[in-house]
């Protein structure tokens, strides 16, 4: 289970977090919406410890990521896995080595387990034949699924993911969406999805939370969020200007 | 309410900071905490190799880059230098001796107590020390960094060990190559253009040098690498702000390098001079 609890971050005089408070079940998929700039990837970094909220804490099965020793921040890291927006690939590394790099890193399967984990990952977004391709080498939407090969090849319990679906062609987004659905059907995973895709956020979200000027001024099932009357949320999810 | 009132303050606090920051007070403030900073990156770099966090292909991999593809920019450029010692010392000595004189000596000495190490810098700090911080820089802006701990890897253990071993051992070899060649090329100027024998230029050579000569420039080499990749490493992890940021932070990388190197290369010197070490 994964806790914020009333987690403050400002870059200089610019509040990006005002007092932010969320719980994710375990087992469950919250997709979290909001305009680019709010602040949705900082609450995601806060979350895996790459960004250290002003104040506030943040719990992963009890361990306070803000506020614990290396081992521990080790230890949970290695249940997260992380989709980055830009994808995140290690340019100096092949796809295969991107792939197999947490497996190395956090796992203790063989040479030839890793190879056949990382083929299947790839399988999994839709990817053959480019292990031994550079990430320069791959379009945007081919990098992003490498990405979340990558995220997903160690089999962490929690996932993060953020704008998975953002540049990939419908297509490809549904097949990532139906990604997210089984790996929370048969491996149980949790996970955040940052996502500014409705229909994405729709088909995968077990509760849809809405990030506004800092704090969730929305929290609810997605037929709740059709039938809200908050402003900011109908408009959002509408896409209107107005 | 205290609450507010003690946010209100530190935002003020801030808007007070950013103005300071844009003065060259500010320029003078950064520099000291990028000292601190940097200092602590040494520190974990240097605790992580005692510790036996290293990656021999890593390593071994830095070490060819810097070490064996420096080795042609280094030839050339050290050869050069002992032709264009031996030229000047020549023609020197030739208008005030008529005849030119001290030619293998002060070739010999200059380079390896001073040219050899400080060219050799010179030029990894522009070949080595830019490709480091952009290499690195990059890897920030574009969240490879942050990639490498959501997958467990220590930054520093991966990037910053690595360079930092390669560097510290390839620079004193690079500079001893450089010595080597330097005075070689100052021997074939002179046996050609001064009509020196070979074997008088290197008797004129190594009568005056003793094996402290060629230590002081040797071990000053070893501070210069350390200065080199240092600073190469913090100001790659430190850049920000995209391509521009890298390419910022390179062009800086390069010019603080340069500048240290000089520096500590005037206070070695003049240790060694206090010390009265010969
Ligand atoms: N390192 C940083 N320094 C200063 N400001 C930042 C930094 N990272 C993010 N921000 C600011 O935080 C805000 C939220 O960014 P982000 O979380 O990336 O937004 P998004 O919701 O689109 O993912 C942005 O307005 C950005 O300007
Ligand atoms: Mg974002």
């Amino acid at each position: 289970m994964i806790k914020v609890d009333n987690v403050y971050k400002r870059f200089g005089v610019k509040t990006v977090l005002n007092g932010v408070s969320l719980d994710v079940r375990s087992g469950e998929t919250l997709v979290i919406i909001g305009s680019s700039g709010v602040g949705k990837s900082i609450l995601l970094k806060n979350i895996i410890g790459l960004v250290k909220p002003d104040s506030g804490f943040i719990k992963v099965d009890g361990v306070d990521i803000t506020n614990c020793s290396l081992r521990e921040l080790h230890e949970t890291r290695r249940k997260i896995g992380y989709v980055f927006q830009e994808s995140a690939l290690f340019d100096s590394l092949n796809i295969f080595e991107n792939v197999a790099f947490g497996l190395k890193n956090l796992t203790s399967l063989s040479e030839s387990e890793i190879k056949q984990r990382a083929k299947q990952c790839l399988a999994m977004v839709g990817l053959e034949n480019v292990e031994h391709l550079n990430p320069s080498g791959l379009s945007g939407g081919m990098k992003k699924r490498v990405g979340l090969a990558r995220a997903i090849a160690y089999q962490p319990e929690y996932i993060l993911y953020d704008e998975p679906t953002t540049g990939l062609d419908p297509i490809m987004s549904d097949v990532i969406n139906d990604l997210i659905i089984n790996l929370k059907k048969y491996l149980h995973v949790t996970s955040i999805v940052v996502t500014h895709d409705m229909n994405s956020a729709y088909k995968i979200a077990d509760r849809i939370m809405m990030l506004y000027g800092g704090n969730i001024i929305f929290n609810g099932t997605p037929e709740e969020v059709c039938n809200t009357k908050n402003e900011y949320v109908k408009q959002f999810v509408r896409g209107s200007s107005q | 309410m205290m609450m507010k009132a003690s946010v209100r303050k530190i935002v003020k606090f801030e808007r007070f900071a950013q103005k300071v920051s844009n003065t060259s007070f500010g320029i003078v403030f950064a520099s000291i905490e990028g000292f601190g900073t940097a200092a602590e990156m040494a520190k974990e770099t240097i605790r992580d190799i005692f510790k036996g966090f290293i990656s021999a292909k890593d390593t071994v991999t830095q070490m060819v880059e810097v070490g064996w593809s420096s080795l042609p920019i280094i030839l050339l450029t050290s050869f050069f230098m002992g032709m264009v010692l031996a030229l000047q010392v020549g023609s020197a000595t030739s208008n005030m001796f008529n005849e030119p004189v001290y030619v293998g000596t002060i070739t010999s000495f200059a380079m390896a107590i001073e040219l050899g190490p400080v060219l050799t810098a010179i030029v990894v700090t522009g070949r080595v020390g830019a490709a480091i911080t952009a290499e690195i820089g990059t890897m920030e802006v574009t969240e490879q960094l942050d990639a490498l701990y959501t997958l467990g890897t220590n930054p520093i253990r991966y990037l910053a060990v690595p360079r930092f071993l390669a560097c510290f051992f390839m620079l004193p070899a690079l500079t001893v190559i450089s010595n080597i060649v330097g005075i070689y090329g100052g021997m074939i100027l002179s046996t050609n253009t001064w009509e020196l024998s070979s074997s008088a230029f290197w008797a004129e050579a190594l009568d005056f040098m003793t094996i402290c000569t060629f230590l002081h420039g040797f071990i000053k080499s070893f501070f210069f690498a350390l200065i080199i990749v240092i600073v190469a490493c913090h100001k790659g992890f430190n850049a920000k702000g995209g391509a521009e940021g890298v390419g910022k932070a390179t062009t800086s990388s390069v010019m603080t390098s340069m500048v240290f190197i000089l520096i500590a290369d005037y206070f070695l010197t003049a240790l060694r001079v206090t010390l009265r070490i010969k």
